[in-house]
This record gives structure tokens, sequence and C-alpha cells, in this order.
């Protein structure tokens, strides 16, 4: 015989996972990174100290590359080989800004021939300030996301992807 | 006390509901803030301290800093590790002997910048040499520097630096904002 549903099925209570313990660990490892967060974003730009050599070039390599890049009253001069030959020249505009995007391009060009170099000597005879060095540094450094990509062989034959312009920056008059 | 557990007082207590605090938001607000804050957290679990007086430049870098000598230099004071070794009221003076080795090296050694990174490097190789297990001297100097100091002086701080010994430098700098 049919029978109506009944309504104990109802009063069924949902059980519900207790959060106290999860809770308790979610605020530990909240403070935990509160306390050790870092809201400024700190990073470096590597340099080595330059090193003289009294020994001669091996013979059977090819000629070094030898950027150097001149920071003069003129502007940002560019030479390479040994001994230097000067290359290209920028110059500021009216505000006094170098045209960093024509030089990432020169750059880039030079990369491209030279894929595996990523040294650059720079050699400021002007007393510039700090913050134009670094400007400088980073137009120097920096291959973005968005430029071509440069591939070349390593030892094991494989293709590998450039990750930067010049990266090794070393100052090379420091002495003087 | 009595009264309370009677026969009585059940039927009321029974009654009684306890109210559940809805903390859907609550939990809402933690992991937005665990998020962000894990997405800020540095690994490297090196310190960096940028004293008064130094702004950092912006860079485009985005290399990790690496464990080294800390060298601060604002435009009136010079710190190794937080300690201040050289400190001037109007700026430094190149032609002062006792800041500046003016009988060697043209002028361009920091004289006191230079003994205070000589100790630290021989308390390094010390340690080195007592426990074969300790870090290795690195020769890494990391440069705290003011944007407005001019390269005559930081090549003077380059060239103490590479006299005491330190084979690298990391120009520390700030990371511009990612959106």
């Amino acid at each position: 015989m049919y029978q109506a549903p009944s309504r104990r099925k109802s009063r069924k209570d949902i059980s519900k996972p207790n959060l106290t313990p999860i809770l308790d660990a979610v605020f530990i490892f909240i403070f935990f990174l509160l306390m050790s967060a870092n809201f400024i974003k700190l990073f470096e730009i590597s340099s080595d100290v330059p090193l003289l050599s009294s020994q001669p070039p091996p013979r059977n390599q090819k000629p070094p590359l030898a950027l150097t890049l001149k920071i003069t009253e003129q502007g940002l001069r560019f030479y390479s080989g040994v001994p230097a030959r000067h290359m290209k020249s920028f110059g500021q505009d009216d505000e006094g800004q170098y045209p960093f995007e024509e030089i990432r391009e020169f750059l880039m060009e030079i990369k491209k021939k030279h894929p595996k170099e990523n040294s650059i000597v720079f050699e400021p005879e002007i007393d510039l300030e700090y913050l134009k060095l670094v400007e400088i540094m980073d137009a120097v450094r920096m291959l973005n996301d968005i430029d071509e990509a440069i591939y070349y062989r390593d030892k094991d034959d494989m293709d590998v992807r450039a990750k930067d312009l010049f990266g090794n920056i070393i100052f090379g008059n420091i002495q003087s | 006390m009595g009264a309370k557990k009677s026969i009585r007082f059940r039927g009321k207590r029974r009654k009684k509901e306890v109210s559940a605090l809805d903390i859907t938001s609550l939990l809402d607000i933690l992991v937005i803030l665990l998020v962000f804050l894990l997405k800020s957290y540095n690994a490297t679990g090196i310190i960096i301290n940028v004293p008064e007086g130094i702004t950092l430049p912006m860079s485009e870098s985005k290399t990790i800093n690496n464990d080294g000598v800390m060298v601060q230099v604002s435009s009136t004071t010079i710190w190794v590790d937080d300690e201040k070794v050289l400190e001037t009221e109007d700026g430094f003076d190149l032609k002062d002997p006792t800041q500046f080795d003016l009988a060697r090296h043209q002028g361009s050694l920091i004289v006191p910048l230079y003994a205070e990174l000589m100790k630290k490097r021989d308390t390094v190789k010390k340690i080195q040499t007592l426990s074969p297990e300790a870090k290795a001297f690195s020769g890494i100097a990391n440069l705290v520097i003011d944007q407005a100091l001019r390269y005559s002086f930081i090549k003077r701080v380059m060239y103490t630096c590479a006299e005491a010994g330190f084979r690298q430098y990391k120009f520390v700098v700030m990371g511009q904002e990612e959106y």
C-alpha cells in the first residue's frame, strides 16, 4: 500500500566540517608571511672586477668582440676590437635623454652576429649620476620578452636562447 | 547547582540554539591575503637594509640578490653590514688623507672602508680555516648606493672593494612595479 514519505528524512542534520584547526594554521601562516614579507622589490645588477693578464691571447681563437662603451660629453660611443675601433655614437636629445630604443636595436644587431658574447666594458669619462648609469646599464643588459629570440649553439650542440644582451658589465676605468 | 541539574530545567536548556557564525567572507579575505603574501615572499633569506639617506635607483633587473658583504653609501656616510665606517657632515672630501689614501692609489682608496672590508674578509677566511664546512669567502660586495651619487665617487668605492679582494660587485636596485 502507498505510504506518504516520512518526514524524518528532512530532519537529518547536514554535517559541517570543523574548520577551526585549518583557520588556526592559516592564521599562523599569515603571521609568518607578514613578518617575512618584502614589500619593496630589490634586485641586483652584476659586475665583475676587471682582471689584467700579461699573457698574450691564444692564436687560434677568432678575434674577440671586446665591446666597449665610452660615456662622454658628446654621448654614448661604442667601440669594438683590439685595438678599439669606433662603431657608432648616440647623442642626448634636448631633454638630456639617450635614445635607448635605437641603442638596443644597434646592440641587437651585434648580438645576432656574436650570440655567445655577453660582456661589455664601461668607461664613463664624465661624472654622471648613478641613476643615469643604471639606466644605461639596463639598456645594454636587458632582452625583453617581445624582442626577437637569439639562439646559439652550446658545447653539446644544443640550441640555447640568449637570456640577455650584454649582461656582464665590467667597469674598465675604476683605477683612474 | 542542584536546581540547574533538576528535571524541571532540562527541557529549557535543550531548546537553546547555538547560533553558528558565518565565516565564509572571513575565509575569502584570508585566502586573498595568503595569495598576496605568498607572492611577495622572499625565499632567498637575504635581508638588505637600506639606511636613511639612500634612495635606490629603479631598474628593469629581475636578478635576485646574492649573499655577500653589504656596502651602503649615502652622500655623507658609508656603512659596511649596517655598521658605520665613515661619516662626514658636508659630504666626502677627496683631499682628506684620513678618508682617502692620497700617498698611493691616486687617492682612490677609501681608507676606513678598506680596513673594514679587510677585517670582514679575514674573519670569513679565519672561520673557513677553523671549520672546513663553513661557507667559503664569496668575494661579493653588494653595493647599496644612493641614486644621486656621482660616478667619480662610486668608482672609488668599487676600487676599494677590489683592493680588499672582492671580485664581484652587485649593484642593489629597486625593481619596477608589475601590473
